[in-house]
């Protein structure tokens, strides 16, 4: 029984990481449509700029803010460079982008910074774990969820009650009629980079704190696809039930499941979940369905 | 790009002359001098090193001409091909090393053959197995499932199950002189040019064949509008998996190959990038023609050596760019698929396209 306690709470805070991650790809592809596939390279990133910020004698607090300054300046770049030409094109040509953003941004990570696994030194937080009850939970999931869920929190109030966060809303319902009331929908969009810029940066620094930055952390981003597919591909809660599930997805199948397929049982598992799950809900749990007409 | 250029006066007669192979004496000429190119002119004047690089073009271009058919002709998405030709590999080194052969099949030299066609078998019935979600979604979904296929193929069953067959550690590699067809031992360089040229010219006439004939037409009305060719009486889950099933094949045939070409087999060459590199191939090359997935795999596997080439010398001077090429390789693909489909969405075999109509004319085009 213990053992099932340590990995929800284990998944409940991981996934909070995880639905961070996902709300920036869902706020993409809501208010521009666009299928990004290179959410694993933005989290690396983040946790690599992190790290140097870190590593040239910044707090942790502050270099995960620079790190949300590094964010915006380059969501705004990668919009401007590549995505913007590319409004209304086909999706295969829209996802192709962001693979090609996605290799160019790794071969670049890699170039920087090696293959070298990185460590911020010393630990950010207490190795020991805090014991509450009959729970042992390590402090840097219990940190990473809390500040991720504030980040969530913050994000979904900008979305919400801020004059650029309605905007951004307008652009994704009805972009002609967002454009015909004055909003800038190219700054819509560039915005929406911004925030997911933003959200994998953080959601980087604090799955970097877990095992160390190496490139497995670009993989770990690019379990919101899973994610996303399972809340529906444009509802921002559907993004956090989903990320909070697939980080209770992987914690239970380690758990539970290792011992009859022994190896990386953990890391397919979301994938394969999905597989199944699109066979019976493509829609996932809260996105719009899409009706076809010849 | 069916339409070909006729010269004046020149007219078809029945349906049969208009969807012939070579419709023009001049057509034959280049085709058959294409031929002779790849299968003499170039075992002559190349060196060791241009034929492997050729070996190479042969081997992406197998592999982007099932892409190029689930992408291209049949509108399916997919980014998990690797996952095919990895099990095409596997599925062609085991047979060969564990599988009870009788001795004359092996004095004949028939055993790489047969394993060839045993994994091309076996692939397209696994890339039908993870086609199946295609009955139901398509586009973004479809490459969700396919990624699915290669994470689970590739990451966990080859690597955690597969590759311990035999003990952990032993790695799937061929005895020298296992791999032979019929009275040739396939060893060196040259011989393995030869085993690509020809499985690569079966296989581009197996596809041009099937694209005129009934399934391909289906299949290009289900890229173009699938409800529409649901109501024009075409069983579009059976053609799509018949897609899945020929796309499949080729990539385990091109597996297979690839055993000739590597001394001893791993999960590592068939990684998530290998299907991603497939299908920004065809992106180069030109989405929808076959020609496109052969100019694709030409650009890019020799613009990488060129890339690596051109770093050789830089090196001296600076010499973390021959140590880190591989990420050097990862950018300018990345910046070379975003170039293509920013400046130039129809690719290469669009530009060739156009040139040829240009040259119809020259020098008098009115």
């Amino acid at each position: 029984m213990e053992l099932f306690f340590m990995s929800l709470t284990t998944g409940l805070m991981v996934g909070g990481i995880y639905a961070l991650v996902a709300l920036g790809w869902v706020l993409i592809y809501k208010c521009s449509g666009v299928l990004n596939l290179a959410m694993g390279e933005l989290t690396l990133i983040g946790a690599y700029v992190t790290y140097t910020f870190h590593a040239i004698g910044v707090p942790f607090v502050p270099a995960v803010l620079l790190t949300l300054i590094v964010g915006i300046i380059l969501g705004f770049l990668t919009e401007r460079i590549f995505l913007d030409k590319l409004i209304g094109e086909p999706i295969l040509a829209v996802i192709m982008v962001t693979v090609g953003l996605s290799f160019f941004l790794k071969g670049l990570i890699g170039y920087i910074w090696g293959s070298d696994t990185r460590v911020f030194t010393p630990p950010i937080f207490d190795i020991k774990p805090i014991t509450v009850g009959i729970l042992k939970i390590s402090p840097v999931y219990l940190w990473s969820f809390i500040l991720s869920i504030v980040l969530l929190i913050v994000f979904v109030a900008f979305f919400k009650y801020t004059r650029w966060g309605l905007s951004m809303q307008a652009t994704a319902d009805d972009e002609t009629a967002a454009l015909s009331l004055g909003v800038s929908a190219r700054f819509v969009y560039a915005a929406a980079w911004a925030i997911a810029f933003m959200s994998a940066g953080v959601g980087g620094a604090l799955l970097g704190n877990i095992n160390g930055i190496n490139i497995s952390v670009g993989h770990l981003g690019l379990l919101v696809l899973p994610a996303v597919v399972l809340g529906g591909l444009n509802s921002v809660p559907g993004a956090i039930v989903g990320g909070i599930m697939i980080g209770l997805l992987q914690n239970f199948s380690g758990t539970y499941l290792d011992a009859y397929f022994p190896g990386g049982v953990k890391e397919i598992m979301p994938f394969a979940f999905m597989a199944v799950f699109l066979l019976f809900k493509p829609y996932g749990l809260w996105g719009w369905e899409r009706i076809e007409r010849v | 790009m069916s339409s070909v250029w006729l010269p004046c006066g020149d007219y078809h007669w029945n349906y049969a002359q208009d969807q012939g192979w070579w419709q023009t004496n001049f057509l034959k000429g280049k085709m058959i001098l294409l031929l002779a190119i790849v299968f003499i002119g170039i075992p002559l004047v190349a060196d060791e090193y241009w034929i492997s690089v050729g070996t190479m073009i042969g081997y992406t271009a197998m592999g982007a001409l099932g892409v190029q058919l689930l992408i291209g002709y049949s509108g399916l998405l997919t980014l998990g091909h690797a996952a095919f030709i990895a099990v095409g590999a596997y599925t062609s080194v085991m047979l060969i090393l564990q599988f009870p052969w009788p001795q004359f099949l092996i004095d004949w030299g028939l055993a790489y053959p047969i394993s060839i066609i045993a994994a091309g078998i076996v692939a397209g019935l696994w890339s039908v197995l993870f086609g199946l979600p295609s009955a139901k979604v398509k586009g973004f979904y479809l490459i969700l499932t396919t990624m699915a296929a290669q994470f689970i193929t590739v990451d966990f069953i080859l690597t955690q199950y597969v590759s311990q067959i035999g003990g952990r550690g032993q790695a799937f590699s061929l005895p020298p002189g296992t791999i032979k067809i019929g009275p040739w031992v396939i060893e060196n360089d040259i011989q393995i040019y030869f085993v690509m040229a020809v499985i690569l010219t079966l296989m581009v006439i197996v596809l041009a064949n099937l694209l005129r004939s009934k399934p391909g037409r289906a299949w290009i009305a289900i890229r173009d509008n699938d409800i529409a060719a649901e109501a024009l009486g075409i069983n579009i889950v059976w053609y799509k998996l018949l897609a899945f099933f020929v796309a499949g094949f080729m990539a385990g045939v091109a597996g297979a190959f690839w055993v000739c070409n590597t001394a001893a087999l791993s999960p590592e060459h068939f990684q998530w990038f290998l299907s991603l590199w497939l299908v920004g191939v065809i992106l180069i090359g030109g989405v929808g023609s076959i020609q496109g997935a052969i100019f694709g795999s030409i650009f890019m596997v020799v613009v990488m050596e060129l890339l690596q080439m051109g770093a050789i010398p830089l090196a001296e001077y600076y010499p973390k760019i021959l140590f880190d090429f591989a990420y050097i390789k990862d950018m300018a693909f990345g910046l070379a698929i975003c170039a293509f489909l920013i400046y130039e969405p129809n690719g290469l075999a669009y530009r060739w396209w156009q040139a040829k109509n240009y040259f119809n004319l020259w020098p008098f085009s009115y």
